[in-house]
């Protein structure tokens, strides 16, 4: 036993003194802790996977994009890259970009880069190969000649041409034009096709479009495998730094800036030397930053976390920048069957809870309100910022209010169709079409239907969200008092989904309109593009189109016109049917808008000019920043 | 004995066939559309008409629309596959596609197998080390201050959580004495001289999930042994050991242990079968790719094709280790006859 103690005691002075050699990152390495671990794909775009830290190390290894997202996420022609792009609407309603791009451009190995490694991707994915190796690649819907490419019938892609060796065009379908967001159709990075295909192809354009030639699938998987997931010197890219190393034991990915990088739009060139991404947890990320097993924590959105991270900064070591979410949580409604088909409905649901309240508790601080199907960092938002404050109903915290609402709407009875008196539910006379199968309805004696005011409400378990909703909107006692009750069904988020796209495919009572109220959350893109989202066709509904079954032909037209219906080049008219779509949504209410946090970056004290905002990542913003000295 | 086996080798296979259809049918009446899943990332950026044809594409690809039957015998490798026509599951060696990580589930499950295996050997080897001598020093020494001292220090770290004791250990170890690192397996961004300096950085980092591991394991066998132990030092044989005048620590190894093994046996060979099987709690508390986290990353996401794989892998494991015990059991005490 003795001798036992003795060998652990000289273990752990050993470790002890091994622990002088415990991690202290040296000033100019970012460490960077991600709590989304790293899957290990860094194949282009999402053409396999959607894993965010995979997206943010393919965004630092690949650049040189034509048009690119700016600081406000507007999209802007990249001057590094493209020496001229113009474009012309042809008269079959198509429309043609032509792209010249600069000369002396080469990738991380020193390889010039040409017009073929912007055009092949494309190529590639308006080709079934693609589909063939499992890559989610849709290019064939949108270049002409795309789809007879994909089908066979066509031996080239007649929408794709390489013009010279600086010079192509692409020619997108008609149904896709005009889109005021068509910038983003020639938005394309170049790679190197011998890395990623091989050697045993081509790209080529006989004057009838352009194809890969020899482009089957025994002839490229094997290459496109081990390009997805190789790490190292011979990983070929275009971006400011290369991937050297990835671990895949630790999960551990090494960056070392790319030489050869001619700087992105701005024509910024990154200074910090070495970045390491490493895998963080929830639970243990406050004191692995303490320990220097990290120094860089991304997007800490948790208000908890973030006034965590405010203790560790003050004790010194580290600074920060905040922005703001774009996007939020909410409480969304169906809006065909039961109480929330009715607008007062959803009003009052608004008016009984304050949000201000609840986001300040929520967030901790951390987060604020809006009135609309906006994020405070849209570019959007900002122009309008204004606007939205004197426009926007805040449906601020006013039972009376709801209350008021709800009688003018004719929930003025009680079950037995007396004239509502308070302690008891209200209902309302409904006629059978707006009835429906609805569980709660009540029919008297003389046929007259009564629909209560009870609202059965999905909620995902283990959500802190739900759970505060419970208290400060199902079981407020002005809720109670209003005659409304909310009754909270919690059930896991796979069940939830199903039951909010009414999904048969998983069951038949999925189909049956059963939850009318459900709390989930949303994120925007800087391309803010609601298309498609209150469309009426029941066959798009059926698909998973227009999810809060509101049909409403003006909102329906607002948001298709909004970007099908407004030339890219008219930000004017684009705004007008923003605003407009902003004012409706507000007012017919298909969702609350429940809190939009505040988040915060953390990152260390030596690391000057970082400046992250919502549409401007970490891959983005680290390219300014520099090692105070 | 070769008999025997391949009579055992036949009820393990029927074994695993039931077992693999009835996990099969346990994931598939999970309520999610995994080609719906797939493309919910695309749908803003598609027509709706495109994302219809791609969904149907992918439904078809993926065999969705088929009967659970057939599902499960294409799995098996007993039904041809959807786009080459061949037969190519898990009878063939093909242990699926992982979803998620969108690559084959052999190559997913390479490294953090090897982490695991890497980390249990460890600890399994600390504990047994520990535990069986601690035991047996507690059985003879029953009663004594040392025995009732070790009896306490078991049953706190028997009922204590495992993730309290590594968050109370990683507080010390890490965070107030800084003798360990606090998560993954590699110092950030280290540049190795040679495999020596690797292995070391890595022992470094390992060595606190492993203490974690071995302390929380400490209390159930070393009071698994010290009860066999007990019992058998309370056995007649015993006494006429020590009437013989044998001395006393062959009475204890000899006689009283070899008596014990029996029972302790099945405990030990569970332990190294184990070695296989992450700790979803240990492996996500400090950072290490593991099997158990990559079976929690696997159900989180629905990945069913990784997590099942992973659960055949250990049906298989455990179905060899159940062979291997009741042949043990013969090894350790030739009384005991597996052959019938």
């Amino acid at each position: 036993m003795k001798k036992l103690l003795s060998l652990l005691l000289a273990v752990a002075m050993l470790l002890s003194v091994s622990a002088a050699f415990a991690e202290s990152a040296e000033k100019g390495t970012i460490i960077y802790g991600s709590t989304t671990e790293i899957g290990g794909d860094f194949a282009p775009g999402a053409w396999w996977t959607n894993n965010a830290t995979d997206n943010m190390i393919r965004n630092l290894t690949n650049d040189y994009a034509v048009t690119v997202t700016d600081q406000g996420g507007a999209y802007v022609v990249n001057p590094t890259v493209c020496a001229d792009l113009s474009s012309v609407v042809n008269p079959d309603g198509s429309k043609t970009f032509t792209v010249k791009i600069n000369e002396g451009l080469v990738y991380n190995n020193g390889d010039a880069i040409t017009a073929k490694d912007f055009v092949w991707p494309m190529v590639f994915s308006c080709s079934s190969v693609a589909t063939e190796v499992g890559a989610k690649l849709t290019g064939y819907m949108t270049y002409v000649g795309g789809q007879d490419f994909y089908d066979g019938a066509a031996a080239a892609v007649s929408g794709i041409r390489l013009i010279d060796d600086y010079t192509y065009s692409i020619t997108i379908v008609a149904d896709k034009i005009p889109y005021f967001f068509d910038m983003g159709y020639v938005s394309d990075m170049p790679f190197s096709i011998k890395y990623w295909l091989g050697d045993a192809v081509e790209l080529k354009d006989d004057g009838e479009g352009a194809y890969i030639a020899g482009l089957t699938k025994d002839a490229v998987s094997a290459q496109l495998e081990y390009a997805r997931f190789n790490a190292g010197e011979d990983r070929v890219s275009a971006g400011p730094y290369n991937l050297v190393e990835f671990d895949k034991a630790a999960l551990q990915a090494t960056f070392t800036i790319n030489q050869n990088y001619a700087g992105n739009f701005e024509g910024q060139k990154p200074s910090i030397e070495k970045i390491v991404v490493v895998r963080a947890e929830d639970a243990t990320w406050a004191d692995a930053i303490k320990t220097g097993a990290f120094n860089f924590y991304d997007t800490i959105t948790d208000g908890a976390q973030v006034n965590t991270a405010l203790d560790i900064i003050e004790a010194g070591g580290f600074d920060y920048v905040e922005f703001d979410r774009p996007g939020y949580g909410m409480l969304n409604f169906q809006c065909d069957f039961g109480p929330t088909q009715f607008e007062a409905v959803r009003k009052a649901v608004a008016l009984l809870l304050d949000r201000n309240e609840f986001a300040n508790t929520f967030c901790l601080g951390w987060g604020g309100v809006v009135n609309g199907p906006y994020g405070t960092g849209l570019w959007q938002a900002q122009e309008a910022e204004e606007w939205l404050e004197v426009t926007l109903n805040t449906y601020s915290y006013d039972p009376a209010l709801a209350a008021e609402i709800l009688t003018q709407d004719g929930w003025i009875y009680n079950a037995d169709g007396s004239e509502w008196t308070e302690g008891n539910v209200r209902h309302k006379k409904v006629t059978a079409v707006e009835a429906g199968d609805y569980v709660h309805n009540v029919t008297l004696a003389d046929g007259t239907i009564l629909m209560p005011l009870i609202i059965e409400w999905s909620s995902s378990e283990n959500n802190s969200v739900s759970e505060l909703l419970n208290v400060m909107l199902a079981q407020s006692e002005a809720t109670k008092a209003t005659g409304m009750v909310i009754n909270q069904n919690v059930m896991t988020f796979t069940e939830l989904i199903n039951y909010y796209y009414r999904d048969g495919s998983q069951g038949e009572k999925y189909l049956v309109p059963t939850y009318g109220m459900f709390n989930l959350a949303t994120n925007f893109t800087p391309a803010y593009d609601m298309s498609y989202e209150w469309t009426q066709d029941p066959d798009l509904v059926a698909q998973g189109y227009n999810l809060n079954r509101l049909y409403n032909d003006s909102l329906d037209a607002l948001s298709m016109n909004m970007v099908y219906g407004t030339e890219s080049t008219d930000p004017e008219t684009y705004m007008a049917y923003w605003k407009a779509y902003i004012m409706l949504w507000n007012d017919i209410l298909p969702q609350i808008p429940l809190y939009s946090n505040v988040y915060i970056t953390m990152y260390p004290d030596w690391l000057e000019g970082y400046e992250q905002d919502s549409f401007w990542d970490f891959n983005q913003a680290i390219l300014y920043a520099t090692v105070a000295e | 004995m070769g008999k025997y086996i391949a009579k055992r080798f036949a009820y393990m296979a029927l074994v695993f066939l039931i077992v693999s259809f009835l996990m099969y049918s346990l994931y598939n009446l999970i309520p999610s559309d995994p080609a719906r899943a797939e493309l919910e990332g695309m749908k803003q950026t598609l027509k709706p008409d495109e994302y219809e044809q791609m969904y149907q594409d992918l439904r078809a690809r993926m065999g969705l629309d088929d009967p659970l039957v057939i599902r499960y015998a294409r799995w098996m490798g007993l039904w041809p596959d959807v786009e080459d026509q061949g037969f190519n599951g898990l009878l063939q060696g093909n242990f699926g596609y992982s979803n998620f990580f969108k690559n084959n589930v052999i190559e997913v499950i390479k490294s953090p197998m090897s982490n695991t295996i890497f980390i249990n050997i460890f600890s399994t080897i600390a504990a047994l080390g520990i535990t069986i001598p601690l035991g047996i020093y507690c059985a003879v020494h029953k009663g004594k201050k040392i025995d009732s001292s070790v009896q306490v220090v078991t049953m706190v770290g028997y009922s204590m959580p495992i993730y309290i004791i590594a968050l109370i250990f990683m507080f010390f170890f890490c965070v107030f004495w800084r003798i360990f690192p606090i998560s993954g397996t590699k110092t950030a961004g280290a540049i190795y001289a040679n495999d020596w300096e690797e292995f070391v950085d890595m022992f470094r980092h390992i060595c606190l999930p492993v203490i974690v591991m071995t302390f929380a394991s400490l209390g159930g066998m070393t009071r698994y042994v010290r009860s066999a132990m007990i019992d058998a030092l309370s056995m007649d044989y015993i006494r006429t050991a020590r009437a013989k005048g044998l001395k006393e620590k062959v009475v204890i190894y000899s006689h009283a242990w070899r008596n014990a093994l029996l029972p302790i046996v099945t405990s030990i060979i569970g332990w190294f079968i184990s070695i296989f099987s992450g700790s979803v709690i240990i492996e996500n508390t400090f950072s290490l790719n593991g099997m158990g986290s990559l079976y929690w990353t696997g159900l989180n996401n629905l990945d069913f094709e990784l997590v099942l794989a992973i659960q055949m892998f250990y049906t298989i494991v455990a179905l060899l280790g159940s062979l291997i015990m009741d042949i043990s059991y013969g090894l350790v005490d030739p009384r005991v006859r597996v052959d019938k």
